[in-house]
């Protein structure tokens, strides 16, 4: 296959390269690699902290430059009335590359505080103005309701006057005095008092706590205050009471007001006149509504000033994020001081080197300077990471692979064809025509909504749904494939076809036994089979030998695909030290299995001169007793000399892989110690001195900067091999037995599956289908949505993951252990474009 | 009469369809995914469909099934 285009069979040819970049192209040239996203570059600084290195004074700016952002997103959020924020693709575009970038910058940063002390300013003075607002408010209603308590205190004024005018009334007589009205309105009040508001959970604290002040000295009235007054901040609630305090000396009036303003109570200034009453009354009304139209004014301007943000708030967030990206990326540089140039060092796609060069060029166009930034690959004995280019189609189906290990650097990724096997043999434990409708159905709503669902934030359960959408798909596709093959449709039947068999003429009771016509079905199982008496019989009997087949062959197709892994590798010789005896000792007893199953199937034993032998009896005693076929049953003539043969070439293949490999190996080492080599256990640290001294004439031409710094100790040590050969070849041979029979799952799950929908039938609607009648069709229609019901959430969702289950499995036990190695990283490369969407 | 040759022709015919798939596959991003799709779809419901139609070629069961008889 061309290495044209990046394909899922490998990862990436990566290459490490490093980029020489002066100073004055280095944020544009970031800035282009970022947008083509396909650079990951290494920390060349690991021992400096963050508060230490080259670009936090950029940082700290851009994360000041975020805060308003933040602030201004913020401040159009709590908007009650929607401000519409235009999106990203819509606005003008903010360049923040070539010569004029750090001038836009600059700007923005202006333009950003600048609105930033405007919208405070409008929002402190908003708030004021609503103070005054809500004093103003509280002190109407205080002059409102005080009022009433003044007109009753100026009763009972007259009332005490008279009674300490008449000295010769008795002092009990209060009560018929009380009925007297005297016209005596003008005499002057000389109580004093306190008024103000409180609020209206403290006021039975507030009294209590006066009344033990002042020791019953004080006359209290509150009135509640029906609307509540609502913080334009926080929009909490709160309720109020007037209240009016009469007492008598300075020095009580003083303590009331001290007590007041601790409990948090605002005291209006009242005349008790209520002249000036009715005076300041008017005043008052004037200024609120003078205020209001303030107000109203004031917050007309701050939605104006909100809305010029929000016409470009969008590109304001995606550049100030890119530039956050920017300026991390570039702290990861190597910064060269002297010579005003950056020095970056990364893992990138080899093909996409060129595609690199032309961005750097660009970058360099752009910014208008003619210093261009220069890009070698380095020489490494580093493995690279792994970097797999993924579409959203195999984006889930390389998750599922990536969960059991990352493959190592251009090894073959089972991903690829967990494509197709993932889902089918999902679908050989889930078939059914009419559940793989229902998830097929599931699958195309979720790919026909995509682009809305995947703006919309989902929970986390429907999101995995939602990632998984495509692998969805296919088992639909193959459940309904499969549904045909099994005959099964909510545990009914299909019949298109001629059935092979005949049902004879039946007389009276008893049991029928259908003849064979000669015809067989050709597409799928028989339908006579459905509902016979022994129809589990012969399902168990094809279901289990097709798990075999199907398992077997999968698990060679998986031994297979070592073959691409050892010849990309150059390591030609595990070839015929993994993989030939793998092969052999996995078809001489399983591969002959399989051909025998097929064999057997394929001769008609009605006429044939033996019994049909059982097979699992004939692999015991291929093993068991070696050379005896019993000739009664045996499957063809010279039986026994082949099992013999194939039993001794399975038992050459244990010895062949447990030495041949480590023999190679030592023949190696003797072959180097031969010509006189050592290996040398730690080859970095004599360099490390040599490389200070060649850094003068080098000036870091061509060396990577962290070289080995994390490598790992690549040391051939004899006893490791062989322990390791042991320990494969043990869990291969045992492997080949416990992951044949780890197959009959597909078996196992496929039975449940139709047996379970078959009960569910025959519990709800078969026991409703020969009612008539109004009361059928209401019977019908319940048990129907019963049904549908418990379809979908037992049969669809908790049978369909238990299938998902197995099939994942099968995958990542029975066939990754066969080939898959597993041991890469995820290359992570810097990319400008997945923060901000 | 019943025979197992159908399932060598199908095979003809799966083997077939394969090399016009790998062959009418164009060049592209994702070539490799649409040929190795196409080969494993055709393995995979080739090989599925062949079982089942050999496990009936010569059935060794017969379906049985009780009859009351209708008064």
């Amino acid at each position: 296959m061309g290495d044209e285009y990046p394909s899922l069979f490998r990862s990436e040819q990566m290459s490490l390269v490093q980029l020489i970049v002066p100073t004055e192209v280095a944020h544009d040239t970031i800035a282009e690699l970022g947008e083509l996203g396909n650079v990951q570059f290494k920390d060349l600084n690991p021992d400096v902290n963050p508060f230490q290195r080259s670009f936090v004074g950029e940082i700290r700016r851009i994360d000041e430059m975020a805060r308003r952002v933040r602030f201004f997103a913020n401040e159009i959020e709590k908007e009650k009335d929607v401000i519409p924020v235009r999106p990203l693709y819509d606005s003008a575009p903010l360049v923040t590359v070539g010569p004029r970038a750090a001038q836009t910058i600059d700007e923005l940063d202006v333009k950003l505080s600048e609105h930033e002390s405007r919208l405070s300013q409008m929002n402190k003075s908003y708030k004021d103005l609503s103070d005054r607002l809500k004093e103003l408010i509280e002190a109407r209603h205080v002059l409102r309701e005080t009022a009433v308590f003044f007109d009753r205190a100026a009763t009972r004024e007259i009332d005490v006057r008279h009674s300490l005018d008449d000295s010769s009334a008795p002092l009990l007589q209060h009560d018929d005095r009380e009925q007297q009205y005297s016209a005596a309105g003008d005499v002057q009040l000389d109580l004093e008092f306190v008024a103000g508001t409180i609020d209206r959970t403290r006021l039975s604290t507030f009294e209590r706590v006066l009344w033990r002040m002042l020791r019953g000295n004080l006359y209290m009235n509150y009135i509640d205050i029906q609307e509540p007054f609502v913080d334009p901040e926080t929009g909490v609630e709160t309720r109020k009471n007037v209240f009016i305090i009469f007492a008598h000396g300075d020095l009580l009036l003083s303590r009331i007001r001290k007590v007041a303003s601790s409990m948090g109570a605002n005291i209006y200034p009242i005349d008790a006149n209520a002249d000036k009453r009715a005076d300041s009354m008017r005043e008052v009304t004037a200024r609120l509504e003078d205020l209001q139209i303030v107000l109203y004014n004031t917050g007309a301007n701050r939605r104006t000033e909100l809305m010029t943000i929000a016409e470009s708030l969008a590109s304001w967030q995606d550049v100030v994020a890119k530039e956050k990206l920017i300026y991390e990326t570039l702290n990861l540089l190597n910064y060269d001081v002297r010579r005003k140039t950056l020095i970056a060092e990364g893992w990138c796609p080899t093909r996409d080197i060129a595609q690199i060069q032309l961005a750097l060029r660009h970058a360099t166009e752009e910014s208008g300077t003619n210093v261009p930034p220069i890009l070698h690959e380095l020489r490494t004995n580093r493995t690279p990471p792994t970097f797999t280019r993924t579409n959203k189609f195999t984006e889930g189906f390389q998750t599922i692979m990536d969960a059991y290990g990352i493959a190592t650097y251009q090894e073959v990724n089972p991903g690829l064809f967990a494509v197709i096997t993932f889902p089918f043999l999902f679908a050989v434990m889930f078939g059914d025509i009419g559940h793989g409708f229902i998830i097929l159905l599931a699958a195309l709503l979720m790919i026909m909504f995509e682009k809305k669902l995947a703006k919309s934030d989902l929970d986390e359960i429907v999101g995995t749904f939602f990632f998984g959408r495509y692998i969805i798909l296919l088992m639909g596709i193959f459940s309904i494939y499969t549904g045909f093959l099994y005959n099964d449709i909510f545990s009914k039947t299909t019949h298109f076809f001629h059935s092979g068999w005949t049902w004879p003429e039946q007389h009276g009771n008893g049991t029928l036994t259908a003849i064979s016509n000669g015809h067989t079905y050709p597409f799928g199982l028989d339908p006579a089979w459905h509902g016979a008496e022994n129809g589990l019989l012969f399902t168990n009997s094809y279901k289990m030998k097709m798990s075999i087949v199907l398992g077997v062959i999968h698990m060679t197709f998986a031994v297979c695909l070592q073959v691409p892994n050892h010849i990309r590798l150059k390591r030609f010789s595990d070839i015929y030290t993994n993989f030939i005896p793998q092969m052999i000792f996995l078809q001489s007893i399983f591969g002959y299995l399989v051909v025998c199953i097929i064999y057997k199937w394929t001769i008609d034993w009605s006429k044939a001169s033996t019994q049909p032998p059982s097979l699992l009896n004939m692999l015991i005693s291929m093993v068991l007793s070696p050379g005896s076929v019993d000739p009664e049953s045996q499957l063809y003539r010279g039986q026994a000399t082949v099992q013999v043969i194939l039993l001794l070439a399975a038992a050459v293949c244990v010895p062949w892989l447990l030495v041949s490999k480590p023999y190679l190996q030592y023949k190696e080492m003797q072959k180097t110690h031969g010509q006189g080599y050592i290996g040398l256990g730690a080859d970095e640290a004599p360099r490390e001195v040599e490389d200070a001294t060649l850094e003068g004439e080098e000036e870091g031409n061509g060396r990577a900067i962290v070289e080995a710094n994390d490598e790992e100790h690549d040391q051939h040590d004899f006893s490791e091999v062989v322990v390791h050969q042991v320990i494969h070849t043990i869990e291969f041979c045992l492997g080949c037995v416990s992951h044949t029979a780890s197959y009959l799952r597909l078996w196992a799950l496929s039975l449940a599956h139709a047996q379970l929908s078959e009960v569910l039938w025959d519990m709800t609607i078969a026991n409703v289908l020969e009612m008539t009648g109004l009361i059928g069709l209401v019977a019908k229609a319940v048990v129907g949505v019963l049904w549908l019901t418990l379809t979908i959430g037992i049969l669809c969702i908790m049978e369909g993951l238990s299938a998902f289950l197995h099939a994942l499995r099968l995958h990542w036990v029975e066939a990754n252990s066969k080939h898959y190695e597993a041991g890469g990283y995820v290359c992570a490369p810097s990319h400008l474009r997945w923060p901000v969407c | 009469m019943s025979s197992s040759l159908p399932t060598l022709f199908i095979l003809a015919i799966a083997i077939a369809l394969g090399v016009i798939g790998w062959f009418t596959t164009r060049k592209g991003p994702n070539q490799t995914l649409i040929r190795t799709s196409i080969l494993l779809t055709l393995a995979c419901c080739y090989l599925m469909w062949s079982v089942t139609y050999l496990a009936q070629v010569h059935p060794l069961e017969s379906p049985r099934r009780a009859f009351v008889a209708e008064q």
